[in-house]
C-alpha cells in the first residue's frame, strides 16, 4: 500500500517535466525549419528512452529468476501440505493459504514473462524436482523442519526482492532525473514486486510463529536451505 | 564475418580507394577508418553524400557483435525499441540492393548495384562488413518483421473458423506458410543464400536469426507456455521451418502446393508427438500419485 504513496508523487514530477521539454522543443521545432527532424527525434526520445542493453538483461533475468522462484515454492508447499497436514491437521487453513498465494505469484510471473516475451529457465525440470524433493524432506521431518524450511526460503527471497526493487527505483529515478518519462509497465512491476515481497515476509512471520526455531538442528537446516536458494538465484539469473 | 570478396569498383578512382580503405582498415581497426578512407576520395566519379559521419555507426550495428540485439531480452510495450540491426546508410543500401537480387543473387554485384542506386560509391558496400551475407540477413529480419502486420490481416480480432477462435497451432501454420511465402520474389536465388548461410563463419548468425524467427511466429500466434515446452517447441518449429525451406528451393508445384502439404504434415507429426509425450508424462504422474496416496493409506507418514 505504501508503494503508490511512495511513487505516485514522482510520477507526477516526472509527468510535469515531460509535458514542459515537450512544450519547449515544440516551439522550437515550429521556427527553425533545417534542424527540424533532429529537433523531432529528439522530442520523441525525450518522452521515453530506450532501454539499454544492461536494463534489458536485469528486467529479462529478473523475471526469469522470479517465475523459477515460485515455481519452487508452489511446489514446495504442495509437497509439504500432505506430511505435514496429516499430522497437525489445525496447520491446513495456514497451509492452503500459503499456497493459494505463492500460485498467485507464479502465475502473475507466467503472465509477465510470457508478454514481455522473456526466455524461461532453462532448468525447469531442475528446479521442479529440487523444489519438490526439498518441501517433501521438510515436511517429513516435521512441521518444524518445515516451517523452518520456509522461514530459510523466505529469507532469501525478501532480500532478493528488496534488491530487484531496489535496482527498478534506481532506474525510475534516473529517468526521471534526466527528465524522461517513464512507462507504466514499471511503476506497476514496482507496485507488484512490493506487493509479493510483503507476501513473502509474511508467510516468514508464519513460519517463526509455528516454532520454525524449534527445528533440530536448525543452524544446519536453515545454512543449507538459504545457500541452496542463493546458488538457485544465482543460476537462475543466467540459465 | 564473411570477407567481401569482390565489390567490383566501376573506376580506376573507385579501385584507388578501396586499397586506401583497406589499408586504412588494416592499420586501424577503429571506427574512423571508414570516414578517412572515404574523405580522400576526391576524384571519385559521383560526390559522395555526407553519409559517413553516420555510416561509421555500422562498425558497431554489423554482424552478431553488436549487444543492443541482444537474444529475446525484455521487450518493453512503453518504451520505444532499441535501434535495429541496420542503420540508415546500411538501410539505404540494402534496400535498393535487395531489389537485385532476383537478377543478380546474393552477390557483391547486387550490392555495387544497389549502393550506386542509393547515391552512394560502389566502394561504400565496403561498410557492410559481412558483405553478401548482410543482404541475406537483411532479407531474413525484414521477411520476419513483416509478420507483425500480416498477423492482424490474418487474424483480425474475433476471427474465427468453424465458429471457433483460432487455435494458436492454426496460426501457427498460417504464419509459417505466410513467412516461407515471403522468400517466393528470390526462391530461385535461395538455395545459394542458404549455401552460404551454412558456411561456418555465418551459421552463428543465422541460426540466431532462426531461432528469433520461431520465437516471433510462436509469440504473434499466442502462445504464451513458460515452462519447459517453451524450448521444445521453439527448436522443433526451427527444425521444421527449415525443412520446408529447403523443400521450396525445389518444388516446382504450381503455388508451392507441395511446400504447403509438406509443412502440414511436419507441423501435424510434431503436434502428434508433443501429445504423446504430455500423456506419457500425464500418466507417469497419475501413477505416481496414486502410489504415494496408497502408501500414505496404508499408514505411512509421507
Amino acid at each position: 500500500m505504501h508503494a503508490n504513496i511512495s511513487t505516485s508523487p514522482a510520477a507526477a514530477r516526472g509527468f510535469l517535466q515531460w509535458a514542459a521539454c515537450n512544450k519547449t522543443t515544440g516551439s522550437g521545432s515550429g521556427s527553425g525549419s533545417g534542424s527540424s527532424t533532429y529537433n523531432e527525434g529528439r522530442t520523441q526520445s525525450k518522452k521515453r528512452i530506450p532501454l539499454t542493453v544492461a536494463q534489458r538483461e536485469f528486467l529479462s533475468s529478473a523475471l526469469r529468476v522470479n517465475q523459477a522462484g515460485e515455481l519452487a515454492a508452489t511446489l514446495i508447499y504442495t509437497a509439504q501440505t500432505p506430511p505435514v497436514v496429516s499430522r497437525e491437521p489445525h496447520l491446513r487453513p495456514l497451509m492452503r493459504h500459503m499456497y493459494e498465494q505463492e500460485a498467485a505469484h507464479f502465475s502473475t510471473f507466467n503472465a509477465l514473462i510470457a508478454k514481455h516475451r522473456v526466455r524461461p529457465t532453462a532448468l525447469y525440470p531442475v528446479w521442479s524436482l529440487l523444489a519438490s524433493g526439498l518441501g517433501w524432506t521438510t515436511g517429513v521431518m516435521g512441521r518444524e523442519a518445515a516451517m523452518a524450511c520456509t522461514e530459510a526460503v523466505e529469507t532469501e527471497i525478501g532480500d532478493h526482492y528488496n534488491a530487484q526493487i531496489r535496482r527498478l527505483l534506481e532506474m525510475v529515478t534516473e529517468w526521471e532525473t534526466q527528465g524522461y518519462d517513464v512507462g507504466g509497465e514499471f511503476k506497476d512491476l514496482v507496485v507488484t514486486l512490493r506487493r509479493i515481497r510483503d507476501e513473502e515476509l509474511e508467510h516468514l512471520d508464519h513460519a517463526v510463529e509455528h516454532d520454525a526455531k524449534k527445528a533440530e538442528p536448525y543452524w544446519l537446516l536453515t545454512g543449507v536451505i538459504r545457500a541452496g536458494c542463493r546458488g538457485a538465484i544465482w543460476v537462475s539469473e543466467r540459465v | 564475418m564473411l570477407p567481401l570478396s569482390s565489390p567490383y569498383p566501376a573506376t580506376a578512382a573507385a579501385r584507388r580507394t578501396l586499397v586506401h580503405h583497406s589499408i586504412s582498415l588494416l592499420q586501424s581497426t577503429g571506427p574512423f577508418a571508414a570516414t578517412r578512407s572515404l574523405s580522400s576520395s576526391a576524384g571519385a566519379p559521383r560526390p559522395p553524400r555526407p553519409l559517413l559521419s553516420r555510416a561509421r555507426l555500422c562498425w558497431t550495428a554489423n554482424g552478431s557483435g553488436p549487444a543492443h540485439h541482444r537474444f529475446r531480452a525484455y521487450h518493453s510495450y512503453d518504451h520505444p525499441a532499441p535501434a535495429g540491426p541496420f542503420n540508415e546508410a546500411e538501410e539505404a543500401i540494402l534496400a535498393a540492393a535487395y531489389r537485385q537480387v532476383p537478377e543478380h543473387g546474393f552477390s557483391p554485384e547486387a550490392l555495387a548495384i544497389g549502393a550506386r542506386e542509393a547515391g552512394y560509391l560502389d566502394i561504400s558496400t565496403n561498410l557492410l562488413a559481412d558483405g553478401p551475407f548482410s543482404l541475406i540477413r537483411w532479407h531474413l529480419v525484414k521477411q520476419r518483421e513483416a509478420l507483425a502486420a500480416r498477423k492482424t490481416v490474418l487474424f483480425p480480432d474475433g476471427a474465427t473458423i468453424d465458429n471457433k477462435p483460432v487455435s494458436v497451432s492454426a496460426k501457427v501454420e498460417a504464419l509459417t506458410w505466410e513467412r516461407l511465402l515471403g522468400n517466393v520474389d528470390i526462391v530461385g536465388r535461395w538455395q545459394e543464400a542458404l549455401a552460404m548461410m551454412a558456411q561456418p563463419s555465418c551459421v552463428p548468425a543465422s541460426l540466431k536469426e532462426l531461432a528469433t524467427l520461431a520465437d516471433e511466429i510462436l509469440f504473434l500466434a499466442g502462445d504464451v507456455a513458460v515452462d519447459s515446452t517453451w524450448y521444445t517447441k521453439r527448436a522443433s518449429l526451427s527444425a521444421i521451418y527449415v525443412g520446408a525451406d529447403l523443400f521450396m528451393t525445389t518444388d516446382q508445384s504450381p503455388g508451392f502446393q507441395h511446400t504447403h502439404m509438406f509443412l502440414r504434415r511436419r507441423l501435424t507429426e510434431a503436434t502428434d508427438v508433443g501429445n504423446a509425450a504430455g500423456s506419457v508424462r500425464e500418466w507417469i504422474s497419475f501413477t505416481a500419485s496414486a502410489g504415494i496416496n496408497m502408501l500414505r493409506s496404508k499408514g505411512m507418514r509421507i
